[in-house]
């Protein structure tokens, strides 16, 4: 019978029953049934009766009703390294994770940087049944010399534009591109980093790196970038959306620019959040991410940022990497973590359980802010919205098992970690599209 | 028997496992002065050499201690070229242990990689380097020319000289040696010091301590190494950090000089401090502890696979 819900059927009718509902606007969460039919949410009220026989009843008293995550930061890997992950792979890593809409990186092979290959992956991501938005290269090949056909990408689709694994090195090169930006209302999201500063660095450059004799990367190397493109992006007038935050003095440097008017935003990894750097001193190589996992002085400040709406957004930067490119030594292998499945549980594990945020306004970093910044028509509870929604049980824990992951790489950092806030189901565009067990 | 099976880094040695050590170094050195100098103790074991990266001192020296023990010694050399050719560290690994032995003695140019192997293998495993991260033998053999030397720890001055920076000796040398109750000085500039050796007292030229310190252990200076060549000229080396003869004057009666091996003449230690055939200085005891090195592994041998 559950095929019936599934399936591309006429209609689909879901009325979920006395959730506390956390829409993704209101300050408070609220008690209340919310009926979805076909892909829409047809009504949200304290007493929905079931009109008819064909409707899938779900109870979900105690249970938290959130709006599907918008996560806007997610490596698909897709066209060109399909051994990593794939678009499809992806979204049903996504969809354990309760993330229903996603932003992919352009670093594919080819590189997202013509409108033939940003079409592809909007084509691909149509049928996953959760929404797929492609950010496309900034500069062609990522390689920081030429910009891409911005009007043209952004005519095909692409929801913002990015180089992201690499910042563009050349100031005036960059200063152009955000001034170029301004004509096409997409935000710039920009990996900072100077290269004479993280060089063949590793991991943090601080007590960690010294003792376990591991090239460090100093917070110099991205507190330097960020500095450079407030100041650009102050004279052009750009919107810039600084992403995966690392350091304290990004933290303070944002803060400021915010006060001054400067058209940025930002957003932090939630392994950034839960992690700092005396993870690594077991050298599992799934703690070597980009930026890396900072101090925690650094956390401490992002947790600041993230309470008092310095951050923007909290996001998964999913990286998927195959068990030979990590298994190996800390210098061989690849930057990055998988993180799509773990975003909900390890964001609401570290600042709500353990760093007392409100649930409130960690569903909004994960919804409707990212979704605001994007400009995506997602990420709240609405009537007549479109019916993404997750059902999580936030007093429910669990532990990562690599046996568990769905994605097609199991580069975890929270393998073996305790998290809270289990995903329950997860409804896109108004189907089950994930049951847990 | 040792608290830890596999020996990584001196974090894995209780200061009981030091004394033990150290006890059991004294017997194997007297049987390096026999004329026989070979015991039967672990005769019927396979120790293996597995070298990622050059070294003749210490491979011989862990090849001389298994020998005067009676295992059987196999050498290993992967050069860094097969890893290049897609050969992973496991894979050799795996090839070796397929031939049954008991013991890997690992040096590999990556930090973290004799953890990494040792984490999956049932074997022990003794780390002799791991990129920049530790060399516990090299401390081990270091602190038992200390007891031979001065025959205490408890108060010592000693004062590190050199490249931090991309020194395992140095990361294990001052973890040892602060933990059995020496008085730890760092010298160096600070393009050749890590990010955070906070609560070590640091001076930056090697006048600030050559009066005082009891022991003097300089380190490698390898231009060539260096990540990016922060580090001036050899010229301004020798004025603020080499030791040379009117600075060796200037030491305490009694005082010592170490240096790991090999000394690069000419830049941390001169020609005039290093001599011919030996060095004009009694106190400088670099070859002693090459002697010391062979006895502490035998000891560490012993303890792992003898009992």
């Amino acid at each position: 019978m559950t095929d019936d819900y599934r399936g591309n059927i006429m209609s689909i009718k879901i009325l979920i029953k006395n959730a506390s509902i956390y829409d993704g606007i209101k300050a408070k969460p609220f008690k209340a049934d919310l009926y979805i039919k076909d892909g829409i949410i047809e009504d949200i009220d304290n007493y929905i009766k079931a009109d008819s026989k064909d409707i899938r009843i779900i109870d979900a008293e105690g249970k938290a009703l959130l709006p599907g995550l918008v996560d806007m930061h997610v490596h698909l890997r897709d066209p060109g390294f399909e051994e990593k992950e794939t678009i499809e792979s992806g979204a049903a890593a996504a969809l354990a994770g309760g993330v229903t809409t996603l932003v992919c990186m352009p670093n594919t092979r080819p590189v997202l940087d013509e409108p033939a290959l940003v079409e592809y992956v909007i084509d691909r991501g149509r049928d996953t049944g959760i929404n797929i938005y492609p950010a496309a290269a900034m500069t062609r090949g990522l390689e920081g010399s030429q910009i891409t056909s911005m009007g043209l990408l952004a005519e095909a689709g692409a929801a913002g534009f990015s180089d992201d694994g690499k910042a563009v090195a050349d100031a005036r090169l960059m200063f152009e591109i955000m001034r170029y930006s301004r004509q096409w209302q997409k935000p710039l999201i920009l990996h900072e980093e100077v290269y004479s500063f993280s060089r063949s660095g590793l991991v943090h450059e601080g007590k960690y790196s010294t003792s376990l004799g591991l090239e460090g990367i100093s917070s110099l190397s991205d507190d330097l970038m960020i500095s450079r493109d407030i100041v650009l992006a102050r004279e052009s007038g750009a919107r810039i959306h600084i992403t995966h935050i690392s350091t304290r003095g990004a933290v303070e440097m944002i803060r400021q620019a915010k006060k001054e008017g400067v058209d940025i935003s930002c957003d932090v990894t939630a392994h950034h959040l839960f992690f700092d750097d005396s993870c690594l001193e077991s050298f599992n190589t799934n703690f070597k991410v980009k930026p890396p996992i900072r101090s925690a002085e650094d956390r401490a400040a992002l947790i600041g940022g993230i309470k008092d709406g310095t951050i923007d957004a909290i996001i998964s930067d999913h990286a998927p990497h195959l068990d030979t490119e990590k298994n190996t030594t800390f210098r061989l292998a690849q930057f990055g973590t998988i993180g799509l499945e773990t975003l909900f549980g390890a964001a609401y594990t570290s600042l709500c359980r353990d760093d007392g945020l409100d649930a409130v306004q960690l569903v909004k970093l994960l919804t409707s802010s990212p979704a605001k910044l994007m400009g995506f028509d997602a990420g709240t509870l609405k009537k007549g919205k479109r019916a993404d929604a997750v059902l999580a049980d936030l007093e429910a824990g669990y532990k990562v098992k690599a046996e568990d992951i769905v994605s097609k790489s199991k580069n975890s950092a929270f393998i073996g970690q305790q998290l809270y806030g289990s995903i329950i189901y997860t409804i896109s565009n108004g189907k089950i599209m994930y049951e847990s067990g | 028997m040792l608290s830890k099976s596999s020996i990584l880094s001196i974090a894995d040695i209780s200061a009981e496992d030091v004394m033990q050590i150290m006890e059991t170094a004294i017997s194997f050195r007297d049987i390096s002065k026999r004329e026989i100098k070979k015991v039967p103790t672990l005769r019927g074991k396979t120790v293996v050499n597995l070298f990622f990266e050059p070294s003749t001192r210490t491979r011989t020296s862990f090849e001389v201690a298994a020998k005067r023990l009676s295992a059987d010694m196999i050498n290993f050399t992967a050069g860094s070229s097969s890893l290049k050719k897609g050969e992973s560290i496991m894979d050799t690994v795996r090839t070796i242990l397929a031939m049954q032995v008991d013991l890997l003695v690992m040096r590999h140019s990556h930090s973290g990689a004799a953890g990494m192997v040792d984490s999956m293998i049932e074997i022990p495993v003794i780390n002799a380097g791991d990129g920049k991260h530790q060399h516990p033998t090299q401390a081990l053999l270091d602190l038992f020319t200390i007891k031979e030397k001065f025959g205490r720890f408890e108060g010592l001055k000693v004062a590190i000289a050199g490249d931090f920076l991309n020194s395992r000796v140095a990361r294990s040398d001052m973890m040892l040696f602060e933990e059995m109750g020496m008085d730890v000085t760092l010298v160096a500039p600070t393009m050749l010091l890590p990010q955070d050796f906070s609560g070590f007292k640091i001076k930056s030229s090697i006048d600030d301590v050559i009066e005082s310190t009891d022991i003097l252990y300089m380190l490698r200076m390898q231009f060539e190494r260096q990540d990016r060549k922060f580090y001036p000229s050899v010229e301004e080396y020798n004025r603020f950090l080499s030791l040379n003869g009117s600075r060796i004057e200037k030491m305490k009666d009694g005082a010592a000089v170490m240096h790991p091996g090999p000394v690069n003449r000419g830049i941390e230690i001169t020609d005039e401090v290093m001599g011919g055939r030996k060095s004009p200085y009694k106190n400088v005891l670099i070859e002693d502890q090459v002697t010391s090195g062979v006895a502490v592994r035998m000891a560490l041998l012993y303890h792992i696979l003898g009992q």
